[in-house]
């Protein structure tokens, strides 16, 4: 679930501390540099750059079991017109406004209040990042047993307030919303990197809106939050992502059923490796690698978060 | 927010404010922590469609067929060969490459850095196709060794981008000396940077071993015997294939959720960190 990006935000600058061996390689030491780039390079040349160029060009082939067979484009031409694909594109996206919409201003809504350091805010911050650090497939069984229709909690208390139970995630109209509900108050993590945030912002402002007879509420809506643009950027760039890779609890849980209600991207590209459509597999995977890039990229460039970057 | 202009009804304020949180706190952790509760009770205790919250009376069935029954001591050893291997893997391959990108001038450091930290911006989970043959091809597909390698490559690029950063806010004068004197590259690299680069080392080190026991979408891809599944795997087989068992499933997440909490209380000065300067770019 948890994603991260990007280069490093603060950089010291580079070029004036290492002045005194900008000659060139410290002598002796290129050997030694070689060897230990080796490691690192090996595994991403692996395990990423190989893959990525294998990725998208076996996209555009019929790839199964007997072989591989250039096609050109008839991969991309068959997933606009798959019906599956584009029901999946449709949950991913579900997915990921559920994050944005719920999720997020949860999380920021908990931040302000405990940014005012009440009585207890450590207690409450650690306790609420602690879902954070489970993992998917516990999440995916915890939740097996919550929306269980014959003894999960959830049919308890929707009974006792007289409403009728439902089979959660068998049942077509609540299997999205069920899935979607397994992570929604899952919100440590953006907890914290906006609590982070908000240390981090000057004191000054918010003393001076004080001085100006603001309210606690106005304060908060009017010069915080406004203020909190590039973390809040952060924050839906990360929701985003981690929706375009959600697999473990949907595949667990579902497999992407009932009648393909709840299937992501992810579990689409997995179902279709299973069944040894390689090369339309890969098809998939590429629009994923590509719309993760291109998330990154816009989102960055909505908010503005590469400015204080290189 | 409360507004503080309610100052007539400041025990209201602060009612309001924790009863928010607790509300969030029980949305955030109910179902898990039900589960944790149900764990400790008997097969018809959980299956009781009335049956009370707590367990009455209390039983230790639960985990006792999780170790007997299920085996779960081998799965959460696994966990532990991947998760440690792994772990170390991403740590030392991350720093060796972290250190001269981060402090020294060579040809094509900034093609390095680039592309070392962009390997990040790639959701590895759309390569699910050629990981398998690449792993296949090279005789890794379903071995211990070949998982542990796996995951030190996937969590490589998150390793160097933060110990990068942290190595880079270390000031320049530190190894100047040694340079000076004509010490070796690993010299300097093992006696002057690695006890500094402690901090960096231990953030990474909690964060891939939370991510790596977390990990579930490739231990399914790469391993097909079940004497090579992780716990995650084991706790998936609990939804569908294991014989029917309520009291061990619940058991069985219970005691696999508990060793990356355990890490994060413990370490969680670094999680917290770690988490904030690594994603906020």
């Amino acid at each position: 679930m948890i994603v991260t990006t990007g280069a490093p935000r603060r950089r010291p600058s580079t070029t004036t501390r290492r002045r005194r061996v900008s000659g060139g390689v410290p002598r002796g030491m290129g050997w030694g540099i070689a060897l230990s780039l080796l490691p690192g390079t090996a595994l991403v040349a692996t395990f990423f750059l190989i893959p990525l160029g294998v990725v998208v060009a076996t996209s555009f082939s019929h790839w199964d079991v007997v072989g591989a067979s250039y096609t050109g484009l008839t991969n991309y031409r068959d997933l606009l017109s798959d019906s599956v694909f584009w029901h999946a594109a449709r949950n991913t996206l579900i997915y990921a406004a559920a994050g944005i919409f719920l999720q997020i201003p949860l999380a920021i809504f908990v931040a302000l209040i405990l940014s005012r350091r009440p009585f207890g805010w450590r207690l409450f911050r650690t306790i609420l990042f602690v879902p954070v650090v489970i993992s998917g497939a516990a999440y995916a069984l915890i939740f097996a047993n919550f929306y269980n229709a014959s003894y999960g909690p959830l049919n308890r208390i929707v009974e006792s307030i007289g409403l009728g139970g439902h089979d959660w995630l068998f049942e077509v109209n609540t299997a999205l919303l069920a899935v979607a509900g397994t992570y929604v108050f899952n919100i440590g993590f953006f907890m914290i990197l906006v609590m982070a945030e908000i240390t981090a912002l000057p004191v000054a402002v918010s003393e001076a809106a004080v001085v100006d007879g603001a309210s606690s509420l106005q304060r908060d809506l009017y010069v915080t939050i406004p203020l909190l643009r590039h973390v809040i950027g952060t924050c839906v760039l990360l929701s985003l992502l981690s929706s375009l890779s959600f697999f473990d609890i949907v595949y667990i849980l579902t497999s992407g059923g009932p009648a393909d209600a709840t299937v992501s991207l992810t579990v689409y590209a997995f179902r279709e490796y299973a069944s040894g459509r390689w090369g339309y597999a890969n098809a998939i995977g590429t629009v994923i690698v590509l719309v993760g890039f291109v998330l990154i990229v816009t989102t960055r460039r909505a908010f503005r978060l590469g400015s204080r970057a290189t | 927010m409360i507004s503080s202009r309610h100052r007539v009804f400041p025990a209201l304020a602060t009612f309001a404010r924790y009863g928010a949180l607790l509300v969030l706190v029980l949305a955030a952790l109910g179902p898990t922590l039900w589960v944790v509760v149900s764990s400790f009770k008997n097969q018809s205790q959980i299956l009781a469609p009335h049956g009370s919250v707590l367990p009455n009376p209390g039983t230790l069935h639960g985990y006792r067929d999780v170790f007997v029954e299920v085996h779960l001591d081998r799965y959460l050893l696994n966990s532990f060969i991947y998760s440690v291997g792994g772990t170390l893997g991403a740590m030392v391959a991350g720093l060796l490459a972290a250190y001269p990108t981060a402090r020294l001038q060579f040809p094509f450091r900034h093609a390095f850095t680039i592309v070392f930290s962009l390997a990040l911006a790639i959701p590895i989970i759309g390569l699910i196709v050629p990981e398998f043959f690449i792993m296949r091809d090279l005789g890794l597909l379903d071995t211990r060794i070949g998982l542990v390698i796996f995951y030190g490559a996937m969590f490589f690029p998150l390793s160097f981008v933060i110990q990068r950063a942290f190595l880079a806010s270390l000031p320049y004068e530190i190894e100047e000396a040694a340079i000076m004197d004509g010490a070796g590259y690993f010299t300097i690299l093992g006696r002057i940077i690695v006890p500094l680069a402690r901090p960096g080392l231990v953030t990474v080190g909690v964060l891939v071993f939370i991510f790596i026991w977390n990990e579930f979408f490739f231990a399914q891809l790469l391993t097909i015997s079940i004497d090579n599944f992780n716990i995650q795997l084991a706790l998936a087989q609990f939804v569908s294939t294991f014989e029917r068992n309520d009291t061990g499933a619940l058991a069985g997440a219970t005691l696999a959720m508990t060793v990356p909490i355990a890490a994060f209380l413990l370490l969680q000065r670094y999680v917290v960190a770690g988490l904030t300067s690594g994603s906020s770019r």
